[in-house]
């Protein structure tokens, strides 16, 4: 009796950290070298549409300490100062956690241009605090090519994540 | 996949808690953000990234393998369309370098006999270890490589990482098994180099662009650099050894230029990480006889500037 319920909380714990889990993969794909197209296209940010899509569709399943876990293995693992993404990850929800009622029911279309409003927001943060620790003017093009990577493979993404959250998260 | 969050149920968390949860922790981020702005060297950031290197190697490393198959196979497809042209370009080349090879063994001939006369003093030979690349920042402004070899393997800290083409960057970061190379184009990298041809050397900074730029010591370096010199390192500031391919110098511009890398990090995987002992100055009464340690002294003394003391070796050099 005792084995199934700590079986069944081992179960739900799982369940639960699923996002975040697959968040951290998203971590380590983004640090693998994919070099996809010999290099030519960066490799997209998984993370931040984990973050997204589960602060969109079932925050509960991915708190923000969770984010803040995803967000700080990003730091150690690129050697970007410690709290850079953590910041960018975690005003990405903030933001969505705003707007959420809106979203919930729209068009696809709809959720894919909030995602697109996110990247260049979480840009914004990557570039200015980047160049203010360089202290210099970073050049933009390499993110720009990378965050559109990342919101032109959305729909893609977005697609598997549901199956899944509807297989695994919610089911199982 | 439209059904999702039309039903309300699936959030449990509503708005307001969550976004208070998500404040405080970005207030917490931002606050680690500047305190790693004073104490990027602090030890407890060392240790954790230390350990987040140690943690990843073995995940990053089971994954390199297949990517490696995968990116083979697409490459070697590629290839056979081009086998033709390759097989005469190649050809071309051995033709070219063959005159090269010729001057080469002329040269260590000639080396080995001064070496035996006891007029040759060359400086300690390199000890390579080998790594693979298992990961890399895929970040747009930070540029490092992750390679599978640490301080196990001996790597330590300041050593210089080449490939087959040329200078891939400096260690900056090791775990037991791991390691962190920062790349040449990184904003954080800076290279003391030298452009042979015009005896000029410099800091190679990266700029986060593919071309990394030398900025030099004295502006009026500047009209002796010519596009197409090769830049090596210099071995100024005794980390890295004397020599290591760089790249060429591309394009001159005000108060520095642009470096094309002779590395291509779209391709490295297999690297060495050069084990090198800096020659210093013997403590014992060796040094009268010993030019190159006479060399150091003069680096170290610091009654020059180094460049001086790099352009002189840079003439003996080339003379």
């Amino acid at each position: 009796m005792a084995y199934a319920t700590r079986a069944e909380n081992l179960g739900r714990f799982f369940r639960a950290a699923t996002p975040t889990l697959l968040g951290a993969f998203g971590v380590i794909l983004w640090a693998a070298p994919l070099r996809l197209f010999e290099g030519q296209l960066p490799t997209p940010l998984l993370p931040l549409v984990v973050v997204y899509f589960w602060s969109i569709y079932s925050p509960s399943n991915l708190p923000a300490f969770g984010v803040f876990l995803i967000g700080i293995f990003q730091d150690l693992l690129a050697g970007a100062p410690l709290g850079l993404w953590p910041t960018i990850y975690l005003v990405a929800i903030y933001l969505v956690g705003t707007q959420r009622s809106y979203f919930h029911g729209r068009d696809q279309q709809v959720v894919w241009l909030g995602f697109a409003v996110i990247a260049v927001i979480a840009s914004a943060i990557l570039w200015s605090v980047m160049s203010l620790m360089s202290g210099e003017r970073l050049p933009v093009g390499p993110l720009a090519i990378q965050m559109a990577a990342t919101v032109a493979l959305y729909p893609l993404i977005a697609g598997v994540f549901a199956e899944f959250h509807r297989r695994i998260v919610i089911e199982a | 996949m439209s059904v999702l969050g039309r039903d309300r149920g699936d959030g449990f968390g509503r708005g307001s808690g969550a976004g208070i949860g998500a404040l405080s922790l970005a207030l917490v981020s931002v606050l680690l953000l500047l305190s790693s702005l004073y104490a990027a060297q602090a030890s407890v950031f060392q240790k954790a990234r230390e350990s987040a290197l140690t943690a990843a190697s073995p995940i990053l490393e089971a994954f390199s393998g297949p990517i490696g198959f995968v990116s083979d196979v697409f490459g070697r497809v590629e290839e056979y369309f081009f086998v033709l042209e390759q097989n005469k370009a190649l050809r071309e080349q051995v033709e070219a370098l063959r005159h090269w090879e010729h001057e080469a063994r002329d040269l260590s001939e000639l080396l080995a006999g001064y070496e035996a006369l006891g007029l040759l003093y060359p400086p300690p030979k390199a000890q390579p270890i080998n790594a693979v690349v298992v990961g890399e920042s895929g970040d747009a402004f930070n540029h490092s490589m992750i390679l599978n070899a640490g301080r196990d393997a001996g790597v330590a800290r300041g050593q210089a990482v080449v490939d087959d083409r040329g200078l891939v960057g400096r260690v900056v970061e090791t775990a037991g098994d791991a390691a962190r190379v920062l790349l040449l184009t990184d904003v954080q990298s800076n290279i003391p180099v030298f452009v042979e041809g015009s005896g000029v050397d410099g800091i190679l900074v990266g700029r986060s662009t593919a071309r990394p730029v030398i900025e030099f010591t004295r502006n009026d370096d500047l009209f002796k650099v010519a596009a197409g010199q090769r830049v090596v390192t210099s071995g100024a500031g005794g980390t890295l050894p004397r020599g290591l391919v760089v790249g060429a110098v591309a394009e001159v511009g005000k108060n520095e230029a642009a470096v094309e890398l002779d590395a291509n990090y779209a391709r490295t995987r297999v690297v060495r990480v050069i084990n090198y002992e800096f020659p210093t100055v013997a403590p014992d009464g060796e040094r009268e006889e010993d030019p190159s340690s006479e060399l150091s002294q003069t680096l170290t003394s610091g009654a020059e500037p180094d460049v001086e003391a790099v352009r002189i070796a840079g003439g003996e050099g080339d003379g």
